[in-house]
C-alpha cells in the first residue's frame, strides 16, 4: 500500500505553482489526473521546469471554456478527494469550476487554490513569478547584500515557486486528514508570497525595530567568520565551527592555537564583534593547502567542514552510487526525450513506499482512459475530439515535450 | 470552530531549522506540540530565528541517559501520536529513544526524522549544519553570484526545503494510518531538500534538443530574472516581472520613458544584441524613478512588481509593512519572554472552515516540566532528578 492510495487528485492547474504540489502528492501514491487545455500547459514551452513539475501524473486535454468540457471536468470533479490549482482570483469561478461549483457535485471535496498574492488585499488580482516573492521575502536583498553594496541577487532555485506548492501539499493533507476523521471537507489557499517570507522567517522585529542577524558579507562567502566558505590552495572549503569545541579544534588544526586564548575571540559575540579580524587571520591558514588535504585534516579535529562541489548540472547527483541505490533518483523512459532521471524519493516511508509511475504526460496522453473511467464510450469521445472538446495525441503533435 | 489538527500529539526533539519550521506548520493547525529538550535547553535557543521557529508549544527538559528520564519520555511517547527528530542517523537507538524501540510500545506512532544526509548514505555521518549541506549537494556551486566560484546562500536553503517534507510526510503516514491504524517511521533529510528546489534546473535527458536546457542555464549573470532587477532613484532596487496575468495598459518600457521598446513579455525572445543595444536605456529610464511611484504606476497599468527590500521592511520597521502580507494575516504580534512585543510572519495556511492561529511565544527550556510531568504522576523531586534546572 501507498500513502496516499486511492486519493484522487484532479490537477487543474499550469506553470508551476499549481503542478508542483500534485506531483509531490502523486509520489506519495495519489492518482493525479492533469486536466491540461487543449492548447497545452504554458509552462511545456519551458521544458526542463515542465517535466520537473508534472511526472507521474495521467493527462486529459480538456478545453474547459466549452459547455461539454466543463461538465467533464465535473464527472471528475464528483470523483475527486482533492481539486488542487493556481488560477488568478475569480478565473475558477468564471469557468465554472470554483470551490462552490465543485461542491455542489463532491460535497466533501478538499479544494485548494495556490495563489501569487493571496485571496484578498490590494494586489490579490495579480498573478506573477518567483522573482517577485524573492523580492518581497527580502531574499534577494540579503543574497546581494545590498547592504554591502553589491546589487541584490536573484536565486536561480525558484524556490518560492516550490514553497508555494509544498505549503498547499501540507495544506491539502491536513485538510484531507481532518476530512477522513470526520468526513468534512473544505477549501484552503496559499500563496507564492506567503511561501516566500516562510523562507526568511528569522526575520523578528522587536518593539518595531529589527533583531540583528547574520549577514552576508560582499564576497558573499558567508554569515560568521566560523560559518562561511574560504579559499584554498585550489578551491573552496566551507566550515561550520559551530560549537566551542569546533572552534579549539580549529585553531589546533591550523597551528593558530594562540587565537583559542585570544581575548578578541573568548566568547561566540566576541568572534562575531571581531569577525573581519578573526577572518583575515584564518584565511591565510586555510589558503595554504588544497582543499581535500585541508578538509582531511579539519575532520581529524572535529571541525565540520565540506568541500563544495559542482554537480554538472545536476548529473553528478543524478549518477551518483548512493543517490541512486537509496531512492533519491527516478529514472523513466519519455516517448520523445528517451530516458531521463530526476530526483526520486524526498521522503522514506518504512510502511507505505512511494512510487513514481513515469515521466510527465504528453498533452492529452491518457484523454481515452479517463474518458472511458468516466463512462464515455468510443464514438463520443471521437466526437468530444472532433469538436476540439478534448485532445489526444495524434500525429500532428506539436510540442517538444 | 477548530483546526484541522486538533487532538494531535506531536514530541519535538528536533533541533535547527527544518525540524522546528516543521512542526510550527503541525502546531498552529491545531496540533498539541511538547518540545523536548536536553537539561539547559535546546543548544540553539540563542540563534537567530529561534524565537519564531520554536513558538506555539510547550517545553519539557529531560535528560534521555538518566534512567528515569529514558522513562519518562517513553511515556510520553506512549501518548503521542507524532515524534520528530533531527539527530545523525543511530543517535536515537544508542539512546534507547529508536524507531523500533518506541514503535513497539506505540504502534500507532508515526516517527519522523530528519538527518543532514539519509540513513545508509557514506554522507550519514558527516557534520550537519546547513552551510555544509549546501556545499556537499552541489548548490552552493549552483548559484551564480559577483565571482566566479560557489556562492553562499544567506537563505539557508535544505533546511527551509526539508521544513515542507517533514510535515508532507507525517500527515500522509497520518492518512495512511486512517486505513491502517499502524503508525510507521517516515524520513527525509535535508539533503533531500536541497533536492527539492533542483526541480526546475536539474534533469538528465537523454535526447535533449539544443534548447532544453534553455533559459534555465547556469549563467553570469544568473539568467533572465536578474536582468529584470532594476536600480531606481536614490540606490533603490525593484524586480519587474515578465507578466502579471493581466493585460497590461502601457507597457513596462512606456512608463519609463523609453518608447521604441518593445512588449517586455517578448523580451526574453530577443537576440543577445537586441537586449544589449535595449538593457542601458531602459536601466537609466528606471534610474530617474523613485521607487514608490514607479511601483504604484507600474501596478495601475497591471504589471506586477515589487521593491527589493530587507524582510524586516515589509514586516514593518519603517512603518510600512507590505500591505499584502497584512492582507493575508500574515504579520504577527508574539509577546516573546525575551524580545517583548515581537513583529514576525504569521501562519501560511487559509482554510476555508478549519482555524490556525499562533498558540503563544516560544517557551522557556523546561516550561512547563511540572504541567507535563506531573500530569504522568512524576513528584516534584522526580522531576527535578531527570529534567535538571530550568533555564
Amino acid at each position: 500500500m501507498k500513502a496516499l492510495e486511492g486519493v484522487v487528485l484532479i490537477d487543474f492547474g499550469q506553470y508551476l505553482a499549481g503542478p508542483f504540489a500534485p506531483m509531490i502528492m502523486g509520489d506519495l501514491g495519489a492518482d493525479v489526473i492533469k486536466v491540461e487545455p487543449v492548447t497545452g500547459d504554458g509552462m511545456r514551452m519551458v521544458n526542463q521546469p515542465f517535466m520537473g513539475c508534472s511526472r507521474g501524473k495521467r493527462d486529459i486535454g480538456l478545453n474547459l471554456k466549452h459547455e461539454l468540457g466543463k461538465e467533464i471536468a465535473l464527472k471528475l470533479v464528483a470523483k475527486a478527494d482533492i481539486v488542487h490549482h493556481n488560477m488568478t482570483k475569480g478565473v475558477a469561478n468564471r469557468l465554472g469550476i470554483g470551490y462552490d461549483a465543485c461542491k455542489a457535485v463532491n460535497a466533501d471535496v478538499v479544494y485548494c487554490n495556490t495563489y501569487a498574492y493571496g485571496r484578498v488585499g490590494p494586489q490579490s488580482h495579480f498573478g506573477g513569478l518567483d522573482p517577485l516573492f524573492q523580492a518581497a521575502a527580502g531574499l534577494e536583498y540579503e543574497a546581494g547584500p545590498v547592504e554591502a553594496g553589491n546589487k541584490p541577487l536573484y536565486l536561480r532555485f525558484g524556490m518560492t515557486d516550490t514553497a508555494n506548492a509544498m505549503l498547499s501539499v501540507v495544506g491539502c493533507l491536513s485538510a484531507l486528514y481532518h476530512q477522513r476523521r470526520t468526513g468534512e471537507g473544505q477549501e484552503l489557499w496559499t500563496s507564492l508570497l506567503d511561501g516566500a517570507v516562510m523562507l526568511a522567517s528569522d526575520a523578528m522585529l522587536a518593539d518595531g525595530t529589527p533583531v540583528a542577524r547574520p549577514k552576508l558579507d560582499g564576497d558573499q562567502c558567508g554569515i560568521d567568520a566560523l560559518y562561511r566558505l574560504y579559499r584554498t590552495q585550489d578551491g573552496w572549503i566551507q566550515i561550520a565551527a559551530v560549537e566551542e569545541r569546533h572552534w579549539t579544534g580549529l585553531c589546533a588544526a591550523l597551528g593558530l592555537t594562540e587565537l583559542a586564548d585570544d581575548a578578541r575571540f573568548a566568547t561566540r559575540a566576541a568572534r562575531a564583534e571581531h569577525r573581519q579580524q578573526l577572518e583575515s587571520l584564518l584565511a591565510p591558514a586555510l589558503a595554504a593547502k588544497t582543499s581535500i588535504v585541508t578538509s582531511r585534516v579539519l575532520d581529524s579535529f572535529g571541525v565540520p567542514n565540506e568541500v563544495p562541489r559542482d554537480m554538472n548540472a545536476g548529473e553528478a547527483v543524478l549518477f551518483d552510487a548512493d543517490n541512486v541505490r537509496l531512492g533519491l533518483v527516478a529514472e523513466y523512459e519519455h516517448p520523445i526525450m528517451g530516458v531521463m532521471r530526476q530526483f526520486g524519493n524526498l521522503i522514506q516511508f518504512s510502511e507505505t513506499p512511494g512510487h513514481i509511475r513515469g515521466p510527465a504526460p504528453l498533452v492529452g496522453e491518457h484523454t481515452r482512459e479517463i474518458l472511458d473511467w468516466l463512462g464515455y464510450g468510443e464514438s463520443e469521445m471521437e466526437d468530444l475530439k472532433g469538436d476540439g472538446v478534448v485532445y489526444w495525441p495524434d500525429e500532428n503533435y506539436g510540442w517538444t515535450v | 470552530m477548530a483546526g484541522t489538527l486538533d487532538g494531535l500529539r506531536v514530541l519535538d526533539l528536533s533541533w535547527g531549522i527544518a525540524g522546528s519550521l516543521g512542526v510550527l506548520l503541525l502546531a498552529e493547525q491545531g496540533a498539541d506540540v511538547i518540545k523536548v529538550e536536553p537539561p539547559g535547553g535546546d543548544p540553539f535557543r540563542d540563534y537567530s530565528g529561534f524565537a519564531v521557529w520554536n513558538r506555539s508549544r510547550r517545553s519539557v527538559t529531560v535528560d534521555l541517559k538518566h534512567p528515569d528520564g529514558l522513562d519518562a519520555f517513553l511515556k510520553l511517547a506512549d501518548d503521542a501520536d507524532v515524534l520528530v527528530e533531527t539527530f545523525r542517523p543511530g543517535v536515537t537507538d544508542r539512546l534507547g529513544i529508536g524507531f523500533d524501540a518506541v514503535h513497539a510500545r506505540n504502534e500507532r506512532l508515526v516517527y519522523a526524522s530528519c538527518p543532514a544526509y539519509p540513513d545508509g548514505h557514506r554522507l550519514a555521518q558527516r557534520p550537519g549544519y546547513d552551510a555544509l549541506v549546501q556545499a556537499s549537494s552541489g548548490q552552493q556551486w549552483e548559484q551564480p553570484g559577483w565571482r566566479m566560484g560557489p556562492t553562499f546562500l544567506h537563505v539557508p536553503l535544505p533546511s527551509m526545503a526539508a521544513m515542507f517534507l517533514v510535515p508532507t510526510g507525517i500527515l500522509a503516514a497520518l492518512v495512511a494510518r486512517e486505513e491502517t491504524g499502524r503508525g510507521q517511521h517516515v524520513r527525509t533529510s535535508l539533503f533531500q531538500g536541497a533536492q527539492l528546489f533542483t526541480t526546475q534546473i536539474w534533469t538528465y535527458v537523454e535526447h535533449s534538443r539544443p534548447d532544453f536546457y534553455g533559459t534555465m542555464v547556469k549563467a553570469y549573470p544568473p539568467g533572465v530574472h536578474q536582468e529584470m532587477i532594476y536600480e531606481v532613484a536614490g540606490d533603490e532596487w525593484v524586480h519587474t516581472s515578465i507578466m502579471s496575468g493581466l493585460t497590461p495598459i502601457k507597457s513596462q518600457d512606456e512608463l519609463v520613458g523609453v518608447p521604441e521598446a518593445t512588449d517586455p513579455s517578448r523580451f526574453p525572445l530577443l537576440s543577445a544584441e537586441e537586449r544589449a543595444a535595449l538593457l542601458p536605456k531602459r536601466r537609466a529610464g528606471y534610474k530617474q524613478r523613485p521607487r514608490e511611484e514607479l511601483i504604484e504606476e507600474f501596478r495601475e497599468n497591471n504589471h506586477a512588481v515589487e521593491a527589493i527590500i530587507s524582510m524586516e521592511e515589509n514586516l514593518g520597521s519603517t512603518g510600512r509593512p507590505h500591505p499584502q502580507l497584512v492582507a493575508n494575516d500574515m504579520i504577527a504580534t508574539v509577546e516573546d519572554p525575551e524580545f517583548g512585543t515581537t513583529t514576525q510572519v504569521g501562519v501560511p495556511l487559509h482554510f476555508g472552515t478549519s482555524t490556525t492561529g499562533i498558540k503563544g511565544p516560544r517557551p522557556k527550556a523546561g516550561q512547563h516540566n511540572a504541567e507535563i510531568f506531573g500530569a504522568l504522576g512524576y513528584s516534584a523531586d522526580q522531576i527535578a532528578k531527570f529534567a535538571g534546572a530550568a533555564r
